[in-house]
């Protein structure tokens, strides 16, 4: 019973992060909408920096909270390099690969910390890189008025679109492997893991350069689908407390967590009424908090227990000794 | 005056306590004894309010003591020491002794408990401005016991008084528990020490794996046999 | 350039004392109830804009309206507590700060999101008939409003050292500090305890904040940057120590600003994170802390 519950979970988990991979695709293959295409976008950029982060977050159980420095740098290596001539698929695959290199400069000192040091450490780290990145580089950054004036989605979309893909497969390798497992451990219990003769420093390290890398990616299809900005917003910590919040609102460690949390939040934002204006941050803010209280495992937790219960009362009807019906018992 | 009846503690899922029942009459000392792991702290913190009671009663002087909070024990006369450094080692003697005159009713004699604390443990006196965690292993318990004297219990609780100190300190502590019963207040110790403890007290509870497996007063249970042979052939 | 290097030492120790006196409440939270408060800042913010509007709609002055202040902020900190931060510390240590990390990350983004909403985005100042006056001591230049941070942040640490080691309380809030379990067998109501420290801690912050916009300025999205100042300073001191903080945070403001001298002023906030990872690698119980257990 229990094992044949737990394949069931296997495929519906399967089903929902097909299901939501789907949706999105689709979208950019039907509608021509603006706003609905920017809109998918969007969730998929913040979809994949939330997958990135439950890498890290979510399988090892490091709690970094200067994720956005990461994604800033994917997002300005790309940015300068395609803006100044080189093809996009270069400039990502050299922001990928300098934000592997820079997470591999930054986790060896970093990873030293334990627990809340990890994590103020890397929020130390985050802000200081928003602000040395906002003093490099003041000046906005904007793609030239040719590509403004018939602006196609089709590009930017199908990139963060495989950008997506790719960390959801990655990350879908990751836990189904050894390593991931190792990290799980590392998660759960790292002197226990290390006892066991889990190199816990290692797979700390494995899952910080794959979550960085990832998160770099994202910041390559934000920078690729932006039309202006200022470089520092991509360094900005609002990205970090967004990864944040749309992880644990959907559940923290699942593959489709992160998904179901980036389309909740965005579908959300864009369907509370305007006049509402910051009280959706307010909302957020408390659900947020809520789910870290109560319901530790977010919407994916929430979806599980519903599909359960309407499982249930197959088996009692089947229990129940059939008796003869009398027309008094149906008041 | 304290009375516990099918006590049962849970970690979650594994259950550690199973319907224990022990009493401790006025003016004894009872000693709940047993090897590692046996469940007796578990008790102990369970009764004491800081471990959830999964089934089971525990009253003290009529009052049921399940869903009391741990502070209002206190103040009705019952006293823990837990294991080890339960004196608190950022504190000072002095410190800690005023500390441990923390409820109404303790703080309406501090000055005179403070003198018989004093008196009892010249030892802390030397040491008044020192702090707690300077002092050596048998001093702190004193100065736990001292603590926990400055409440002036009906009851005191001990867990493990013995624990990591030197034999010559350990009849020390013994004297001043039996000392303690003599003026009044109940004893109730949990110790791995069996002979030391067989010594002193009244009436012992022997528990193994969770479950009570014989109990009796000290004579009786130190001539029965197969706790000579379990325990005190060490 | 003497004249530059003195008035930069002047200029970091008076805001070092603002960042001793607003590390002072996080340590407070941290050291007793062993709760991360990341909204820290933003109860710094409220204190700001609590003086801001007494003084332009009232005319109260910010140095009289600060005991109201302080005690309204202390009962937004007991509803905060009872409401919120009570079922975080009902897990051990450990899972504790992480999870009042967590949620005050979530607080950060309410509070801030209804500071935008209510008091917009603007940034304000408090301006009294003395804010523009400076005391002038040989070369260097200190500014009355600035100058009486400081005292208020030293008062305050010696208001709160008395409290501490003189008084019944806080002989209480020492051993729950130390142990909660071992002070509620001493008969310490360790819920009123926790409730009492978190609405102290969020007091301080308040007059921190009332100080912030006579001296400074404020604004909703200000409350990060100074918990991060009062996070590094509570690091330096020694995290879970209550002792020795505005020492800390002089010592802070000095570093920055002496470093800004020599690396200019857009540095001054990377040099102050930059002292603070360092510190964390080489020293993490910090100056007067004691190792982690």
């Amino acid at each position: 019973m229990a094992s044949s519950v737990k394949h069931m979970r296997r495929g519906t988990s399967s089903i929902a992060v097909l299901g939501v991979l789907g949706m999105l695709a689709a979208i950019g293959l039907v509608s021509e909408n603006q706003h609905l295409l920017t809109l998918t976008i969007q969730t998929m950029v913040l979809g994949a920096l939330a997958s990135s982060w439950n890498i890290l977050g979510g399988f090892a159980g490091q709690i970094s909270l200067g994720h956005a420095a990461f994604f800033g740098l994917g997002a300005l290596v790309t940015r300068e390099l395609w803006l100044g001539g080189t093809g996009l698929a270069l400039a990502m695959i050299a922001a990928v690969a300098i934000t592997a290199v820079a997470a591999v400069v930054v986790g060896v000192p970093i990873l030293r910390f334990r627990d809340i040091y990890f994590s103020i450490g890397t929020l130390a780290l985050g802000v200081a890189v928003f602000i040395t990145a906002g003093n490099l580089w003041p000046g906005i950054t904007s793609q030239p008025a040719e590509a403004l004036r018939n602006y196609d989605f089709t590009a930017p979309y199908f990139v963060a679109l495989g950008v997506l893909l790719t960390t959801v497969a990655v990350s879908l390798w990751l836990k189904h492997s050894k390593v991931g497992l190792g990290m799980m451990m590392v998660r759960d219990d790292e002197e226990a893991a290390k006892a066991t003769g889990v190199n816990s420093f290692a797979h700390k390290m494995i899952a910080f350069v794959i979550s960085a890398s990832l998160a770099g990616l994202a910041g390559s299809a934000f920078a690729f689908f932006s039309v202006s900005y200022y470089p520092n917003f991509a360094f900005s910590v609002l990205w970090t407390f967004e990864a944040l919040l749309v992880v644990f609102i959907g559940g923290i460690g699942t593959i489709v967590g992160p998904l179901f949390g980036a389309v909740f939040f965005m579908v959300g934002r864009d369907l509370l009424p305007t006049g509402i204006g910051e009280f959706q941050v307010v909302l957020f803010g408390l659900l947020f908090i809520v789910v870290v209280l109560l319901m530790p495992g977010g919407l994916t937790e929430a979806a599980g227990r519903l599909v359960a219960r309407t499982r249930r009362p197959e088996t009692e009807t089947t229990e129940k000794t059939p008796t003869a019906t009398k027309g008094k018992e149906l008041t | 005056m304290l009375r516990v009846d099918a006590l049962e503690v849970a970690y979650g899922d594994l259950q550690v306590v199973w319907r224990v029942s022990f009493q401790v009459p006025e003016d004894s000392i009872v000693a709940i004894l047993g090897p590692n792991g046996a469940g007796k702290t578990t008790s102990l913190l369970a009764l004491t309010g800081l471990l959830p009671v999964k089934a089971g009663s525990a009253s003290f002087r009529g009052s049921s003591l399940i869903g009391m909070p741990t502070h209002q024990m206190v103040e009705h006369g019952l006293v823990m020491i837990p294991e080890e450094r339960a004196a608190f080692a950022s504190l000072t003697v002095q410190e800690n002794l005023d500390l441990g005159a923390y409820t109404p009713r303790a703080r309406a004699t501090h000055a005179d408990t403070m003198e018989e604390v004093y008196d009892t443990f010249p030892r802390l006196a030397e040491r008044k401005s020192q702090l707690a965690g300077t002092l050596s292993g048998g001093e702190r318990q004193m100065l736990a016991i001292g603590k926990a004297l400055m409440a002036r219990p009906e009851l005191l609780i001990l867990d493990e008084p013995s624990l990591g100190l030197a034999p010559i300190i350990v009849d020390h502590i013994f004297e001043v528990i039996r000392d303690i019963r003599d003026r009044g207040v109940s004893v109730l110790m949990v110790e791995q020490h069996l002979e030391m403890a067989l010594e002193s007290a009244d009436y012992a509870y022997i528990m193994e794996t969770g479950s009570i497996v014989t109990e009796g007063t000290g004579p009786e249970l130190e001539a029965d046999t197969r706790v000579q042979e379990a325990y005190l052939s060490l | 350039m003497t004249q530059l290097i003195l008035q930069s030492v002047a200029s970091g120790i008076l805001v070092g004392g603002m960042y001793g006196l607003i590390a002072l409440g996080l340590a407070l939270a941290f050291g007793v109830l062993k709760v991360l408060n990341v909204a820290h800042g933003e109860l710094l913010m409220l204190g700001g804009y609590a003086s801001f509007f007494a003084f332009t709609f009232w005319g109260i002055d910010p140095f009289l309206s600060m005991p109201l202040v302080f005690l309204a902020m202390f009962l937004f900190g007991i509803g905060l507590y009872q409401f919120l931060f009570r079922y975080v510390t009902r897990t051990e240590i450990h899972t504790r700060i992480k999870n009042s990390l967590l949620i005050s990350f979530g607080l950060v983004l309410v509070l801030q999101a209804l500071a935008v909403r209510f008091f917009t985005a603007d940034e304000r100042t408090i301006s009294t008939s003395y804010s523009l006056e400076a005391f002038t001591i040989g070369p260097v230049r200190v500014p009355v409003v600035r100058l009486a941070g400081l005292v208020v942040a030293v008062a305050a640490a010696i208001t709160l050292e008395w409290l501490l080691s003189r008084t019944r309380f806080g002989r209480a809030l020492r051993a729950t500090s130390e142990d909660w379990t071992r002070a509620a067998l001493t008969g310490v109501n360790v819920r009123r305890v926790y409730m009492i420290a978190f609405a102290l801690s969020a007091a301080l912050a308040a007059i921190a904040g009332s100080l912030v916009s006579l001296g400074y300025s404020i604004s909703p999205s200000i409350g990060l940057g100074w918990t991060l100042k009062a996070l590094i300073v509570v690091v330096l001191a020694g995290l879970g120590s209550m002792r020795g903080i505005v020492v800390a945070g002089v010592f802070l403001g000095l570093v920055e600003s002496l470093a800004s001298v020599w690396l200019g002023g857009k540095y001054r906030e990377v040099v102050a994170l930059g002292l603070f990872l360092v510190i964390l690698s080489f020293r993490p119980h910090g100056f007067f802390g004691k190792a982690h257990a």
